[in-house]
């Protein structure tokens, strides 16, 4: 496990939100994190930040089927 | 009657289907009150087994029933689950009364207001007869609950019953109630449904409201039932559907009248397999369930056909990162206040929502939209054939035991044991698209295996269709667990 990553995502949960990691299963799963953010690397540039507020909700409209 | 063949009847009553029981009622052929008195009985039997059952109001479902009768033998009109018994997943407000939400925390809460599901359900003529079993807070795809028990699968012990909607997968198959609400972040109406063997279906995003509703995440949270059959569900959701002012983000779509639209006729009906991702994690006995299932929807005039997706790295990235973030946001009182008050998977695994940058949150949020477009361009699009369901084993792997999923046990394995259960319906809660899951088979071990039908966003109508036209021609949906 990375654990200067494991340390700085928990010290971010406690300075924003004031929450400690609680148990050993936090942290394994806040580790996981990793692979979640290379994951979120890879995509980058890949879509537009949708500028309409409700788009999803005009998607499933939009994607409905015909007639 | 001999004991025993009072038992018999009772259990005879308690396994009809919903529009079985109801039609029933209708021609007089049984009373609310047997209804009642039947799943009553049952639970009293075999609950100890199973503990799917949170809590129980046995006097004021009686009494209910009673009346139900009365109203009917006054000859007033009535609404089509009139005295039907139901039970729900203990998240669901019912003033007065108590709501677990399965967690120590919420041990002695009791709303002030009734979620409209439950008043448009009751409004129709149903009754609840208390609440169900749940993974602590909505938050496990196992049914693993340290406050209240484990729920135990009714078909084979000590294996899981899926989650987050345990109890009511459990009750429904066990014969407890005609039908339990469940809620679907993940897959947790469709996982229970599948690994007990019964019906269950995560309606298009907005479709049903959510209106006292305990909230895990308010994008991806769906409510629905789960039921014995797709007709079941079919009659359930044209009482539930509709635009609740209670609940802003609710569709104001039409309602159609679902339960019409089951004819049982496939022919024109194109269904996409899509080996990417859903199939690439597969147990053999599983896939062969799978591949006899798509045979029956041949069989009813479908064509079945392989699918190219897309987006789906998009899909499973930022669906992790907004489940994942609004359940922490959520939770984050508890979590500061009474952190030992969780169970430690579940605290363990609402941690590095924390950790999550909000401007990744909004970023996964937004693209929400293009993902779906793209998603649905692909599979249901006419440039790949132009499909109208997505087809997969809801659970790919055969049902593991609590004891392999038992995070909680420090067994290192179990985090991804628990992940994999719920690989293929995931996709759907980001995506906002309906999905059922109905029994096909059972696998090596003797545990139901469910077939996950998809479709479009507000294609309840062609999903349950297609599931009804399945269960015309197969009985898996008709077995019964054995409980002595």
């Amino acid at each position: 496990m990375d654990e200067v990553f494991i340390t700085q995502a928990g010290e971010a949960a406690r300075r924003w939100s004031g929450i400690a990691s609680p148990n050993e299963t936090a942290r394994q799963m806040t580790a996981e994190l990793l692979k979640l953010i290379a994951e979120f690397e890879a995509l980058r540039g890949g879509l537009r930040f949708e500028d309409e507020p409700a788009d999803f909700e005009a998607a499933l409209r939009d994607c409905k089927e015909p007639g | 009657m001999p004991q025993d063949a009072a038992l018999a009847q009772q259990d005879d009553l308690a396994t009809l289907s919903l529009v079985e029981a109801a039609d029933a009622l209708v021609r007089g052929e049984v009373t609310a009150l047997a209804l009642t008195e039947a799943c009553l009985a049952r639970i009293r039997r075999h609950d100890a087994a199973l503990n799917s059952v949170i809590w129980l109001d046995e006097a004021a479902a009686l009494e209910a029933a009673a009346a139900a009768d009365r109203r009917r033998a006054r000859g007033e009109a009535l609404g089509p689950l009139h005295g039907v018994p139901m039970a729900h997943k203990d998240m669901y407000y019912q003033a007065g009364k108590p709501c677990s939400c399965g967690s120590a925390i919420r041990r002695d809460f009791r709303p002030t207001y009734t979620a409209t599901l439950i008043s448009r359900l009751e409004e129709a003529g149903a009754l609840t007869l208390g609440g169900l079993n749940m993974a602590e807070f909505a938050q496990n795809p196992t049914g693993h609950n340290r406050h209240f028990g484990d729920c135990q699968n009714p078909w084979v012990r000590g294996r899981i019953t899926g989650g987050s909607s345990s109890g009511s997968g459990a009750a429904v198959a066990a014969g407890f109630a005609f039908m339990a609400l469940g809620s679907d972040t993940g897959g947790s109406i469709r996982l229970p449904a599948s690994a007990c063997g019964v019906t269950g279906l995560k309606p298009t995003q907005t479709r049903l409201s959510r209106h006292g509703v305990m909230p895990l995440s308010f994008s991806c949270d769906n409510a629905g039932p789960l039921t014995r059959t797709a007709r079941d569900c079919a009659r359930v959701m044209t009482v539930m559907a509709g635009h609740d002012p209670k609940d802003p983000t609710s569709a104001r779509e039409p309602v159609p009248d679902y339960e019409a639209a089951l004819d049982g006729d496939l022919r024109g009906l194109r269904i996409g397999v899509a080996r990417e991702w859903f199939l690439e994690a597969v147990d053999a006995d599983v896939l062969r369930a799978f591949e006899a299932a798509l045979d029956v929807l041949r069989g009813r005039g479908a064509t079945v056909v392989p699918v190219e997706l897309a987006m789906m790295r998009e899909v499973l990235t930022y669906g992790a990162v907004v489940s994942r973030a609004e359940a922490a946001a959520i939770h984050a009182t508890w979590m500061r206040d009474r952190p030992g008050d969780f169970a430690a998977h579940i605290s363990g695994r609402l941690f590095p929502g924390y950790a999550v940058p909000a401007a990744y949150y909004l970023e996964a949020l937004s693209r929400r939209g293009p993902v779906l477009r793209g998603f649905a361009q692909a599979a249901f699009g006419a440039a790949f054939g132009a499909v109208d369901l997505l087809a997969s084993p809801t659970i790919p792997g055969a049902l593991p035991s609590l004891a392999e999923t038992d995070i909680d046990s420090g067994d290192p394995g179990a985090i991804s044991r628990f992940g994999a259960i719920s690989r293929n319906t995931r996709p759907f809660n980001y995506l906002g698209l309906p999905a059922i899951s109905i029994p096909c088979g059972f696998d090596d071990r003797g545990a139901p295996v469910g077939l996950q039908l998809a479709g479009r966003p507000f294609a309840e109508a062609r999903v349950m269709q297609a599931a009804d036209a399945f269960q015309r021609d197969t009985d898996w949906h008709r077995r019964r667990p054995r409980l002595d």
